[in-house]
């Protein structure tokens, strides 16, 4: 059987996680290897949940907001815009390869842009394997 | 965290989930799972009888806590949460897993389904293991209510709110209320005139104090929650500058209607150059100016309908229309009334005469001679220039599916029964009152079925045919009922809202106020004796922003805690 990886998403429940739903409602389909966790914004989104994510087996990670400008909390998006580019450089420096760990914004309308970009991250993970880092990371995890 | 008792509850949804997730494998699997007590299956995990019985396993069992496998949380948490408030447990000790939008519904591999299923449900134990009791706060519920659009909808809504002694704020884009029932002539099936109908609505509320109809205006900005909204209105009219004004309501009402589909795009009906074929609105123009002509005057000897333009196509839109049949069959009986004489041939995929009165006014309609014509999808008719030999303008070729055979029908004048589309600004205003649109650009309501007028966004409700094509009586039924919810929750005059916040462990914080300056409502204030920050609960919206962002780890975002995160993170991973 070919290697299937696990992704962890994160959803802000106002755009991204209520546009998870359309694509539901919708009945657009996407690969199964997403599993769904919701915050209030995507700002609550702590940098320390994606590494905990990959500490404790998924091979790839999404985050998911409201476009910019759009916000519930007025802001929320543009402080994980501003985070997660120093994420990235951490996590290339543990060799996570770029495609595992993605940021995008998702509207609640944007039910077909949901399934689409799982489908292609599914499909951008499945060649690389599992993600080698998580013995590493969960030491370090097990510091915190 | 301590020793708890976990009652899961896998829910079928019908087959909406059974169909891909083997619910009962769930079930057995969630057995297994740590402080799981017991796992059940039901056909509807919403209805009553299966509220009861969560609502009775928590009694005979002494569960503690409860995860609902089922639907959104959007849908439904809140009626869970109830039923165990019903229970005497508190409502946060509950955790939806979403095996239905996010699972049975997105996924064909049965297999594959049912292992994220139990993947989800095990997160929801592990992350409700981890709930803590909350209070819920109460408050005051702002009684005024804004209603976007000046419609039918929008000023009955209106009329509803003002008259039960509610002020209302009526936005309307255009500068006249009526919407686009003010564009029709005559009604099916009783023949009312749209203009007695809307212009005792409009009357009344131009006349009631309570309503502030604010024209050629729209919506800028809407921020709060149910009960406390602050709305920006903008209005541009061309004598004064744009002007914005603000104010607070408690709910909102969207009744911001349809467009029609634009005849052009159907190229070969050769709308648009033609000079004798026009659109049901045109046509419903010259109604009303008492002028059914052609474009040099002369009167058409043969009137032709054409059914379904833009509706129950591939290429255009999949759905019915619902109104264009019976102002077919009105046109009709008008043309016969204004040109004795003129013959009207009605060229239709299916006649839909589903509504009250609809049957009997297509039995008159046959009775007054019209030629009824039926045309296969898909397989649309072709309308060209006659030959002067013809005796007509134009002729129109048909496929006609009864007789079998293709007919040509003389025509002098064809009018295309353009069907209804979601507005093309439409978006906007979803992301504005943050609803949601389906992929027809409708917006979608809190239940099809059974929560028609509500929305996902708490006070935030629709009606009409914003949501969806729609004749009068329902979009009046619509507006009535959610000016009817609305009018419910205003009559108790405070709103239970949840209750969740952060909170600083003062212990914990250093004074370091980064979280001051992150918070976007300055919820965070410091106190400088004691040199540690402290969030004021009342003006905290629950984003959590603070939480990750806080370098020691002081700040706990409620119900959406580090612990109670990390959990779920493991659970649906191991």
């Amino acid at each position: 059987m070919s290697f299937e990886p696990r992704i962890v998403g994160f959803l802000c429940n106002w755009c991204s996680y209520t546009g998870a739903d359309l694509a539901g409602t919708s009945r657009i389909h996407y690969p199964a290897n997403i599993h769904i966790i919701r915050v209030m914004c995507s700002a609550r989104i702590d940098p320390t949940f994606v590494l905990w994510a990959l500490a404790e087996g998924a091979d790839g990670v999404l985050v998911c907001g409201c476009h910019p400008g759009d916000c519930h909390y007025t802001d929320g998006n543009y402080k994980t815009m501003r985070r997660f580019p120093l994420l990235k450089r951490l996590l290339h420096a543990y060799g996570v390869e770029d495609e595992r760990v993605r940021l995008e914004w998702v509207s609640a309308s944007e039910g077909q842009r949901f399934a689409d970009v799982v489908t292609d991250m599914t499909e951008r993970i499945r060649p690389l394997g599992p993600c080698r880092i998580r013995p590493g990371l969960q030491a370090d995890m097990a510091e915190r | 965290m301590q020793p708890c008792k976990i009652g899961v509850y896998v829910c079928q949804c019908g087959t909406n989930i059974a169909k891909v997730v083997d619910c009962e494998d769930v079930v057995a699997f969630a057995a297994t799972l740590p402080h799981v007590v017991l796992s059940k299956t039901y056909k509807y995990m919403c209805s009553n009888p299966g509220q009861d019985m969560i609502v009775q396993d928590i009694q005979s069992h002494g569960l503690d806590r409860v995860v609902v496998a089922a639907c959104s949380p959007r849908m439904h948490e809140r009626t869970f949460r109830n039923a165990l408030q019903v229970a005497g447990l508190n409502p946060y000790f509950f955790e939806m897993a979403n095996i239905r939008e996010h699972c049975s519904w997105v996924h064909e591999d049965h297999v594959a389904a049912t292992e994220k299923a139990k993947a989800l449900v095990r997160g929801a134990v592990f992350r409700v293991a981890r709930h803590e009791a909350l209070e819920r706060k109460t408050v005051d519920m702002c009684p005024e209510v804004l209603v976007l659009g000046g419609g039918v909808s929008g000023l009955t809504a209106a009329l509803d709110i003002a008259e039960a002694g509610y002020r209302v704020r009526l936005v309307e884009r255009q500068g006249a209320l009526g919407g686009n029932l003010a564009r029709i002539d005559l009604t099916a099936p009783y023949l009312n005139a749209a203009r007695d109908l809307l212009t005792e609505r409009i009357t009344r509320v131009t006349e009631n104090e309570r309503i502030d109809v604010l024209l050629h205006s729209r919506l800028v900005n809407l921020e709060g929650f149910i009960g406390n909204y602050r709305a920006t209105v903008e209005t541009r009219d061309a004598d004064n500058p744009p002007r914005k004004t603000e104010f607070l309501v408690g709910n909102v009402i969207v009744a911001t209607g349809y467009q029609e589909f634009d005849a052009g795009r159907i190229t070969h009906y050769g709308y648009g150059k033609l000079p004798n074929v026009v659109t049901s609105f045109e046509f419903e123009q010259m109604l009303r100016q008492g002028r059914v002509q052609m474009d040099d005057g002369r009167l058409p000897r043969f009137v032709s309908i054409v059914h379904c333009v833009g509706s129950r196509s591939q290429e255009f839109h999949g759905y019915c229309s619902r109104v264009c049949c019976m102002t077919a069959l009105k046109y009709a009986h008008e043309v016969r009334s204004a040109i004795p004489g003129c013959r009207v041939s009605d060229i239709y995929i299916d006649m839909h005469a589903f509504g009250k009165g609809h049957e009997d006014f297509y039995r008159r309609s046959s009775e007054v001679k019209t030629l009824f014509l039926m045309y296969r999808k898909g397989d649309r008719p072709v309308i060209r220039k006659a030959q002067p030999s013809d005796g007509c303008d134009m002729l129109i070729e048909v496929n006609e599916q009864l007789s079998g055979e293709t007919i040509e029908i003389p025509s002098d004048l064809v009018v295309l029964m353009v069907g209804m589309e979601a507005r093309s600004d439409a978006h906007e205003v979803a992301r504005l009152v943050n609803i949601s649109q389906d992929k027809e650009g409708w917006f979608i309501e809190s239940h099809p079925k059974l929560d028609p007028v509500a929305t996902t966004t708490d006070g935030i409700y629709i009606a009409g045919t914003c949501a969806a094509p729609k004749d009068i009586p329902d979009t009046v039924a619509q507006a009535r009922a959610s000016a009817a919810r609305i009018l419910a929750k205003v009559a108790r005059g405070k709103i239970e809202v949840d209750a969740v916040y952060a909170e600083v462990d003062e212990a914990r914080c250093s004074g370091c106020r980064i979280c001051n300056d992150l918070c976007p409502y300055s919820a965070i204030e410091f106190d400088l004796e004691k040199k540690v920050s402290r969030v004021i609960s009342a003006v905290c919206k629950a984003c959590g922003a603070c939480g990750s962002a806080c370098p020691s780890g002081a700040i706990k975002a409620r119900h959406f805690t580090d612990a109670q995160i990390f959990a779920q993170i493991e659970g649906v991973l191991r």
